[in-house]
């Protein structure tokens, strides 16, 4: 995952991990605890990232459809989320997936009547391999911009 | 909302209690601010298992003061990260936490002996230290589901 951005005048801890600090990593044996988890973690960094709580809970629904798909597509028995808080943006990297559960889990992430809730909430989704680490990773991020999200 | 959304089957329903059978790892930069998080999570933990409420609260104060251990003593000149493994062993909830620091030991920055890994070793029901110079060190707190039971092991 690419390091992210600076944001103009951050400071503080978005800030530091935004200037290329490894990442916070969480890694869940699939079972029950995976969305209470997750989604706690995954909204602690939304808020530390100062996302405003629209995005906040976006980021929180994007946690709860990754928990709730992302084990159909693992290569192992875990759920491994590595988060970077920015200033006002969060970026997600689920992985290792099998070959082709990055574009999957996208897909199983739709809702009937409401569409893809990850595409339509994150500001960019993009699936990658072929890196040190075998396997796809799904990256997700949401930002928040004053002109919209 | 996610309540709105079918196939949201991952919560805790009402009336079943799941069993912690598996592990959560979480591995940070070993800064002050993600202490919050790990404290976060262990609450996630309790929640999911319905732990007493008294349990989390030992868990988060004992966590607490180990991750506040790594994040003042461990990397005193170089950033490093925590590693925090929840894992279940019988009737026991294991929490790991983990560096690469200094090890344990008398630090500069500190005048006296810290209460910490005393407040440790009261709140947890068995405790395990291993730490080596330059090497990190490694704290097994061991928590019983029911705190009447008998202890686990002893300090």
């Amino acid at each position: 995952m690419s390091g992210l951005q600076p944001g103009a005048g951050s400071e503080g801890a978005a800030a530091r991990s935004s200037a290329g600090e490894s990442p916070t990593s969480v890694s869940i044996a699939i079972g029950p605890l995976v969305g209470p988890v997750l989604r706690r973690v995954v909204g602690m960094l939304a808020a530390r990232a100062d996302l405003p709580l629209d995005r906040l809970d976006d980021a929180v629904l994007v946690a709860d459809l990754i928990a709730a798909r992302a084990p159909a597509h693992v290569t192992t028995e875990r759920i491994d989320v590595a988060l970077e808080p920015g200033q006002r943006r969060l970026a997600l990297r689920v992985g290792p997936l099998r070959d082709g559960g990055g574009k999957a889990l996208i897909v199983d992430a739709a809702v009937p009547g409401v569409g893809n809730v990850i595409e339509q909430l994150a500001d960019s989704v993009e699936v990658t391999s072929g890196g040190p680490e075998p396997g796809e990773f799904l990256n997700v991020r949401l930002a928040y911009n004053n002109g919209g999200t | 909302m996610p309540d709105d959304i079918p196939g949201f089957d991952h919560r805790v329903a009402g009336g079943s209690v799941p069993a912690l059978d598996s592990d959560i790892t979480l591995t940070l930069p070993a800064r002050p601010e993600n202490i919050a998080l790990v404290r976060h999570a262990i609450g996630a933990l309790g929640a999911g298992i319905r732990l007493p409420k008294a349990t989390v609260d030992d868990m988060r104060l004992a966590v607490t003061e180990a991750c506040t251990n790594v994040v003042r003593h461990a990397y005193s000149d170089h950033d490093g990260r925590i590693e925090v493994v929840i894992r279940p062993d019988g009737e026991a909830i294991n929490v790991i936490v983990s560096d690469h620091g200094r090890g344990l030991g008398s630090s500069p920055d500190v005048a006296g002996p810290g209460l910490g890994l005393s407040l440790i070793a009261a709140l947890t029901d068995r405790l395990e230290i291993d730490h080596a110079p330059q090497k990190g060190s490694r704290l097994l707190m061991a928590f019983l589901r029911r705190r009447n039971a008998h202890p686990v092991g002893a300090v």
